[in-house]
């Protein structure tokens, strides 16, 4: 087990490095001279030279890499072109903005996904089943950032029951956990939570159909075992597979967002974003990927030791 | 966005079954032809496709002559001259969508075939080599697949700029790992079977084997998994062209339409709403079928 | 869905059935967004601005004219500022930290300004000459350790002829120009002045001191988030008694979706809103949200490279564009809040002139020229122009263009767009058609405001006056008009000089050197709780007067 472990995290290390390698090479990407993509339009050339030489501009690519990931390590992620400030400042409150939102509509699909799923796969081929699975279907078909402007419309516009913009009276700076404040969660929340409802819906749903069609099910029934111990069984051999779905989905909710973000100004990474390539503002663009895809390795390693610990026949090469 | 279909083991191709034979696809499109929705909602591919295709034909008018005395009219519009409406410069609706699903049918669809013959192609030639090659080709997938998919699409629009190209070529990225994952762990398993390690024990060569025993097993699952993937590629195209970094104007494409017609929402909500509902209906229409080949084709079910 | 507004009766009856199923706790009536602040004496104004991100709190707000709006003027005072007091007549100007100003009778290139006496800033400093040299100093002395470059970049464009400035012994603030120029006192509307003291306070770094930035404006900053929302609060001891803010409290919030500003409005989150989609006033008005429009002198055109190798250096060019765009079809897509572009000033403006080019809709014209140019329907001219997707004063960027490109096809155009956020647009203008971000782009639909001859003419058309030194954007050089510059410069007669920018203009419009579009209206939405507010014919307004009912 320890060696497992070990093994998981020296390998999430190369990944890690090469994650940075793929956001640093995105300046480079990008059209035009890199060091237009990091200082203002209107920096005066002593200056220019002077960021050329900071970041090795001039020196070969490789060495460029070296030395950006070293500001990297170092928490220096650049300056923001647009407003001239950190990007890890900037970053730091918007990742914090995201995982709120993200954790709320997690939280929210997975609580739907899971009754539905479990009363489908319960009901199996009746009109429950067929109710939950046609829910599920429309949850990863719909255009979220489509259901969030109606949403808008009908709740904030029609009914004015519900915020349609920002996060909380004061800005997130001033959050709290009252409902003057969650009442600003709840639309964004419940529009992002769709796709992970669909997904853990028929996620969970073929899997308990699977573990009730296996043997010992029935073996255990037969045994005259009452509901509660089948249940059990059901969760206990469900829940690795099921845990590690919803793990993936709240890194894709994390990395995501952007679309939901943007419909109702919600102050996070994706709004982040959305601002950062339109100011084609390429740090904050590089700064915001990276940080976010690096998220998304450490949660791939916890979802996978987690699920070994639940269950050890399960790992991973 | 529901890319974890690709990690989620139970909507993931079956696990290499034995060699298909005619009898095989007999029992497959038997078990199609008894399910409704799949038929249902293929008809309803089918259709869209065909006036998509026939657009320039059947068409009612430019899907550019502007006009602003006509703007923002409402469905049947004169007597259903203008049978959906006209949008924000005056043009008429039907014919916007009908031009826009080619382009929206297009994004959605060509990054889905491009990473299926790549994906595909490297995926089977790492599960079949196996070995170095193997590795190589898998933990390069693995750096791809650090990224969520909405993120690596709009990190790459983003870094080279807006445009259909560009567009397209982020969200072929963004597959081309996830089919290789799924055409990787078919081939494995097809190349593990006890008749094709005996038929490369008695000296086939390897095209041969790939041909006849690995391909007619392995394209199955891979075409269901990829099938999965053109609602993904529309719902991602049409919100990278919502966020302005895909079609530009004056193209018509449901994503691009929905975002220039979002001040009509308090004034002809339903005609904002039009472009919407064609993506809704298309993507739920080809999960569906996806759900309904991947049934047909599993033996177990 | 049955929310069509057309059928309230419907949609109210279905609104009370779903407001009925909704817990109590989520009804009408639990929404105070934070009833404590709204009990404030004079009330909790919120805007919406179309900003992408909170303008600049230093005193040279980036962002436009919409920074200066809301962040400039608000903040900070400036030694001349705009008598925002009436909306019957244009803006003039009026005595602002300076109660009087002239220029050096023996020398017209030396101006002198008499400070106003005790005026305090937020943090009970009171003002001083010395104050005036450090604002002067951080702005235009690059060796200065307080030089502030990135102030510099928004207000040196407007200083084109500063050369010096100092302290008199007379307790006089003075500067020199490098030529007599008469529009000094315009540009000083654009300087916030800032003192020494809280820049200090800020660690003496000009990055910190956004979040504590300290004016002598009717407002203070109380806090400053740039991607989320400015909270300013009343001044009580500001020095002119007339402008004590009515309002306790001022947040502005960025919102450049349309859409979303007029959610706010709607569900109450904001009581102001900047620019509301013309296709949502009906529906706003039908709210009972209160839609008002004002003239002001302001241009919506796009700006033509000159540069070689732009397909605008050819006047047939210049004039087929112009004569394809039907100004009176993009009127009707603003839902008539626009005056059809009549050149670089609107009509009735003594600056109009008679052009002998008239702006109209000709398209077998337009057509014809194209055709002598070298184009045709098979040959179009393929072109780039930057757009942006928001903007004070860019009106409804996306549509409008959209439709002009559809307008020029007609005329054998075939023209892209590379869409900007609106504050990057504002740098690749001052960048210029050759500065390194343009990305292939012969033009830039931009909008400025014509408040005197230099904003008006001279900075978009002086030859000298290309990057970085000015906003001659397309490095237009033509001999004919400079000399015409210097006499504007050299004629100190009102009237004469009015005749003679008169004769600019039509200079101007006869050689089609913008593509003419529109004037704005300047369209705001606001609730029927904001009392007092009086719309200034200006780019900028004065939100002290505003009172929430």
């Amino acid at each position: 087990m320890f060696f497992y472990l070990l093994r998981r995290l020296l390998y999430a290390v190369p990944i890690a490095l090469s994650v940075s390698l793929v956001c640093f090479l995105l300046v480079h990407i990008a059209p035009g001279d890199p060091v237009n993509a990091i200082v203002p339009a209107d920096a005066p050339a002593a200056v220019v030279e002077q960021i050329r030489r900071e970041y090795g501009l001039d020196k070969p690519l490789p060495v460029q890499f070296v030395l950006w990931l070293w500001h990297v390590l170092q928490g220096d992620l650049g300056r923001s072109l647009a407003t001239g400030r950190s990007v890890s400042e900037d970053l730091y409150a918007a990742v914090g903005n995201t995982l709120m939102l993200a954790l709320a509509a997690a939280g929210i699909g997975f609580l739907a996904g899971t009754a539905f799923g479990t009363l489908a796969a319960a009901f199996r081929g009746t009109w429950v089943d067929k109710l939950a699975v046609a829910f599920a279907s429309a949850g990863v078909s719909v255009p979220h950032y489509w259901l969030g402007m109606v949403m808008v419309v009908v709740f904030s516009v029609m009914l004015n029951a519900l915020p349609a913009m920002g996060a909380g009276p004061g800005g997130s700076a001033s959050w709290a956990w009252d409902w003057q404040h969650i009442q600003f969660l709840v639309l964004p929340a419940l529009t992002l939570s769709v796709i992970p409802m669909g997904i853990v819906t028929r996620a969970v749903r073929g899997t308990v159909v699977e573990i009730l069609n296996q043997d010992f099910i029935t073996t255990l029934r037969g045994k005259g075992l009452r509901r509660g111990g089948v249940v059990r069984h059901v969760v206990k051999n469900a829940a690795p597979s099921v845990l590690a779905i919803m793990g993936l989905q709240l890194g894709y909710l994390m990395g995501g967002s952007i679309l939901v973000e943007t419909v109702f100004s919600w102050p996070g990474t994706g709004f982040l974003l959305n601002s950062a390539i339109f100011q084609r503002d390429i740090p904050v663009l590089q700064g915001t990927i990276l940080v976010l895809a690096l998220f998304f390795v450490v949660l791939n390693l916890a979802v996978d030791l987690l699920q070994t610990a639940l269950d050890p026949r399960i790992r991973r090469t | 966005m529901n890319s974890a279909v690709a990690n989620n083991p139970t909507l993931l191709a079956t696990p290499a079954a034995p060699a298909r034979s005619k009898g095989y696809w007999a029992g497959v499109m038997k078990r199609l032809s008894r399910d409704p929705v799949t038929l249902v909602c293929g008809a309803i591919l089918l259709l869209m496709l065909a006036a998509i295709l026939l657009a320039p034909w059947i068409a009612p008018h430019d899907p550019y002559q502007t006009s602003m005395i006509r703007r923002l009219k409402p469905v049947w519009f004169q007597d259903g001259r203008y049978p959906l409406g006209t949008d924000e410069l005056g043009r008429d609706m039907l014919t916007r969508l009908l031009y826009g699903g080619r382009l929206s049918w297009f994004l959605g669809i060509t990054p889905v075939i491009i990473a299926f013959g790549i994906g595909g192609l490297l995926g089977i030639v790492a599960g079949f080599a196996g070995g170095w090659v193997n590795m190589l080709i898998m933990r390069t997938t693995d750096v791809f697949y650090a990224f969520p998919s909405v993120l690596l699409a709009v990190a790459i629009s983003g870094a080279l700029g807006p445009g259909i190209s560009n567009a397209m070529l982020s969200l072929t990225l963004v597959f081309i790992p996830q089919i290789i994952r799924v055409s990787e762990t078919t081939t494995t398993a097809v190349r593990n079977l006890d008749y094709v390690e005996s038929a490369r024990a008695s000296g086939a060569g390897a095209l041969t084997v790939v041909r006849v025993h690995v391909l007619p097993n392995v394209l199955g699952p891979i075409f269901v998994y990829a099938t999965s993937l053109i609602s993904v590629s529309m719902i991602l195209a049409s919100g990278l062209s919502f966020l302005g970094l895909g079609t530009r104007p004056p193209e018509a494409e449901w994503g691009l339409m929905l975002n220039t017609l979002r001040t009509a929402i308090y004034s002809q909500p339903l005609i904002a709403m039009l472009p919407g509902l064609c993506i809704f209906a298309t993507s739920i229409c080809f999960n569906l079928v996806s759900d309904g080949l991947r049934s047909a084709m599993d033996v177990r079910s | 869905m049955t929310f069509s507004l057309d059928r309230r009766g419907l949609f109210r009856a279905s609104a009370a059935a779903a407001a009925a199923a909704l817990p109590a706790w989520m009804g009408p009536a639990a929404i105070g967004w934070d009833p404590a602040l709204a009990q404030a004496p004079g009330g909790h104004l919120r805007v919406g601005m179309t900003a992408s991100a909170v303008p600049l709190s230093n005193g040279c707000p980036d962002q436009g004219g919409e920074g200066q709006r809301f962040m400039g003027i608000t903040l900070y005072d400036q030694l001349v500022m705009w008598d925002l007091s009436q909306s019957d007549k244009a803006a003039t100007l009026k005595p602002g930290l300076a109660t009087e100003w002239a220029v050096d009778p023996g020398d017209p290139k030396r101006w002198l300004f008499t400070l106003r006496q005790g005026v305090p800033f937020h943090d009970g400093h009171v003002l001083t000459v010395e104050d005036l040299v450090f604002t002067f100093d951080r702005a235009f002395k690059r060796d200065a350790p307080w030089f502030d470059a990135r102030a510099s970049a928004q207000v040196t464009p407007r200083f084109p002829t500063l050369a010096r400035w100092g302290a008199g012994e007379d307790g006089r603030f003075w500067l020199e120009t490098s030529i007599p120029d008469s529009t000094i006192p315009y540009a000083l509307t654009w300087l916030g002045v800032v003192h020494k003291g809280a820049w200090e306070a800020a660690g003496s770094n000009w990055d910190n001191y956004l979040l504590k930035a300290v004016g002598t404006g009717p407002w203070k900053l109380t806090s400053f988030s740039v991607r989320e929302r400015a909270e300013l609060a009343r001044f009580d001891e500001y020095w002119d008694k007339a402008r004590v803010a009515k309002s306790a409290r001022l947040t502005l919030l960025p919102l450049p979706e349309a859409n979303t500003r007029v959610a706010a409005l709607r569900s109450g989150q904001v009581d102001f809103i900047e620019a509301p989609p013309p296709d949502a006033l009906d529906s706003l008005r039908a709210a009972n949200f209160r839609i008002i429009t004002n003239a002001y002198p302001h241009n919506w055109t796009w700006h033509l490279s000159m540069v070689e190798g732009s397909p605008w250096r050819d006047i047939r060019v210049r004039k087929a564009a112009n004569l394809a765009l039907n100004r009176a079809e993009l009127k009707e897509l603003l839902g008539g809040l626009m005056i059809e572009g009549n050149g670089l000033v609107p009509p009735g403006n003594p600056w109009a002139g008679n052009p002998s080019f008239k702006l109209v809709h000709d398209l077998p014209q337009a057509r014809k020229l194209m055709g002598e140019a070298g184009f045709s329907a098979a040959n179009p001219l393929r072109t780039r122009i930057g757009i942006s997707s928001s903007g004070s004063g860019q009106m409804q960027p996306l549509p409008m263009n959209e439709y002009i490109q559809q307008a020029l096809k007609e005329a054998y155009f075939d023209i892209s767009f590379e869409v900007f956020d609106w504050n990057t647009l504002i740098t690749i203008w001052q960048g210029g058609a050759k500065g390194p971000n343009v990305r292939g782009c012969t033009g830039i639909n931009f909008s400025y405001a014509a408040f005197d001859p230099y904003s008006a003419f001279i900075r978009l058309l002086k030859s000298d006056l290309h990057a970085p030194r000015g906003v001659n954007w397309g490095w237009f050089n033509d001999p004919a008009f400079d000399a015409l510059f210097t006499e504007v410069y050299n004629t100190f007669d009102a009237a004469k000089q009015d005749a003679l920018l008169a004769r600019v203009h039509e200079k101007i419009v006869d050689e089609a050197l913008f593509l003419f579009a529109a004037h704005d209206l300047n369209p705001r939405a606001i609730s029927p709780r904001v009392q007092g507010f009086v719309q200034a014919q200006s780019w900028f307004q004065d939100l002290t007067p505003i009172r929430m009912g």
